[in-house]
């Protein structure tokens, strides 16, 4: 058993789980075979003085709900082991929030040009600069603070 | 392998070449703005990689930014083609975070809007599919329909596409006589036309035997890839969030949660054709059961106004036309969402598409994606 650090409850009622990051990834695999098969997102959330990641699960027989949370400083295991739809959901947390998953086979920008500065969903992101996007011959994203040289 | 054992016979000598192809951006079949990088051996796709964020608007971050009714005009557009079900998601979770009680009368009204926009929704996937198919015909029906509905909810809320109808605490314009009176003429022939549209594409012998079978997705795969609606219940799961956890009065209504076992796009359409008819079903018995009374809470004079402090979290899950559809609020005790979170449905289907695409020919390609029903607005926010 994977000790829990603490629990809460969320407003819907779903039972919230704070998590060790080094344990998250046993601690996800104890849960699905629990019962726990979906991998409904995860997110990341910037408190400013550390990120917490969110992995929100369901039990499609029971309809249980569970909510995990893993408390970080920007770096956290992969779970694209346990559940394929987590590629998508891991690159997207790390494009926008810049949390590094260690293991993901391919952890690159999803919905951001790759290149682009920063990650817009830190609160520290600085919002006045702008970052124009252009397209290459070979089809790869180019980005730059340069006006004249994107869109 | 064909191809090169022919070539053999035929003493051909040349090295079997992996030919990429470039789909989309820009292509009339991708609904939006997808491109997929597929490699092909001959006509047989070996390797299909979606690539998505061309419609990036960041919506969460510009939800982040105001005050929490704010944020309900960027929820707008995520699904623009089922824009009621989104700010549906959107008020659920902010009066769970905020405590708001909202009367009676406006949840039912919330109920038949949001099924008469699915019903728009599957109509608009239903002659875009055909059109995919080959079929041009379907689609100018399927937009008469659809037109249909646009007129009566273009009544109660004042627009045809983006409603910003629904606010936290109740919805903003009570529904008229007028309003009631068109629905009513347009129940009394709806599932009729549903069906003639429904033959043509039943009755295809091309478009079935170019859909069965096609793009098959097994249902462990479909849970490992967290895919939810139509899709799931076409793998051979009845999973519907308004029966399994109800949220409104879904459970004061009868109705069934249609579904298939094949998994590919022929009983995806069968299984969206079968939801439009159960989801006129649900607005016939809101309106003999609609009760009187207010239609929001008259606490808060002005719904766009509403500004609560909240705190906490929460997530309420609604079955929106793709899938599961919520808003994971996060409130740090200030006026404006901490964090604001889409769990958006075709982001998750679509992200099922290289096992939905590698095996077949590249002609099937069209049907697959048509048959997830992404909208771009939702999948890249």
């Amino acid at each position: 058993m994977i000790p829990v650090e603490s629990e809460a409850s969320s407003k819907d009622g779903v039972k919230i789980i704070y998590v060790a990051k080094e344990n998250i990834l046993q601690f996800l695999k104890e849960k699905k075979d629990e019962g726990f098969d979906y991998l409904l997102m995860i997110t990341g959330i910037d408190y400013k003085d550390h990120l917490e990641v969110v992995y929100h699960l369901l039990s499609s027989k029971s309809g249980e709900r569970l909510v995990v949370k893993a408390k970080t400083d920007g770096e956290i295991d992969s779970v694209t082991s346990l559940w394929k739809g987590a590629n998508w959901h891991e690159r997207e947390t790390w494009d926008l929030l810049g949390i590094k998953f260690k293991g993901h086979p391919n952890l690159k920008r999803i919905l951001l040009a790759e290149g682009w500065v920063g990650h817009p969903l830190r609160k520290d992101y600085p919002m006045e600069k702008k970052q124009y996007v252009n397209l290459k011959e070979d089809g790869d994203d180019t980005v730059s603070f340069e006006k004249k040289e994107g869109y | 392998m064909i191809r090169s054992h022919l070539r053999k016979r035929r003493g051909i000598e040349m090295q079997d070449k992996i030919v990429e192809v470039n789909f989309g951006p820009q292509h009339p079949s991708t609904h939006g703005v997808l491109r997929v990088k597929v490699k092909l051996d001959g006509e047989v796709i070996v390797d299909a990689q979606p690539v998505i964020g061309y419609l990036h608007r960041n919506a969460e971050k510009l939800s982040e930014m105001g005050y929490y009714p704010k944020a309900q005009i960027y929820v707008d557009r995520l699904d623009y083609a089922a824009a009621l079900n989104m700010e549906l998601g959107f008020v659920l979770s902010a009066e769970k975070l905020m405590d708001i009680q909202v009367p009676d009368r406006a949840l039912w009204i919330r109920m038949m809007m949001v099924e008469l926009n699915r019903i728009a929704s599957h109509f608009i996937w239903l002659g875009t599919h055909g059109l995919d198919m080959g079929m041009l015909s379907p689609f100018f029906y399927c937009f008469r329909e659809r037109e249909k509905i646009f007129r009566i909810l273009d009544e109660i809320t004042g627009s045809r596409l983006l409603y910003n109808y629904f606010a936290i605490g109740g919805v903003y314009s009570d529904v008229t006589p007028k309003s009631l009176e068109m629905i009513k003429t347009w129940l009394s022939d709806f599932d009729k036309n549903l069906t003639e549209i429904e033959n043509i594409f039943k009755k295809s012998y091309i478009y079935v035997a170019r859909t069965k079978g096609t793009g098959k997705l097994s249902l462990d795969d479909t849970i490992s890839y967290g895919v939810t609606g139509p899709m799931l219940r076409a793998a051979g799961k009845k999973w519907d969030l308004r029966k399994n956890k109800p949220y409104l009065h879904y459970d004061q209504i009868n109705f069934d949660v249609p579904s298939q076992q094949a998994g590919d796009v022929y009983a995806r359409m069968l299984v969206r054709i079968e939801e439009m008819h159960q989801s006129a079903r649900i607005v016939a018995q809101v309106l003999d059961k609609l009760p009187a009374g207010d239609f929001y809470n008259k606490k808060y004079s002005k719904p766009m106004l509403v500004r609560i402090k909240a705190t906490g979290e929460s997530y309420i899950p609604t079955e929106s036309p793709k899938g599961e559809f919520g808003i994971y609020l996060v409130g740090d005790g200030s006026a404006i969402p901490y964090r604001f979170r889409i769990r958006s449905p075709s982001f998750a289907n679509l992200s099922a598409a290289p096992a939905m695409l590698i095996g077949y020919k590249i002609a099937d390609m069209t049907a697959t994606l048509s048959s997830m029903d992404p909208v771009f607005g939702e999948v890249d926010r």
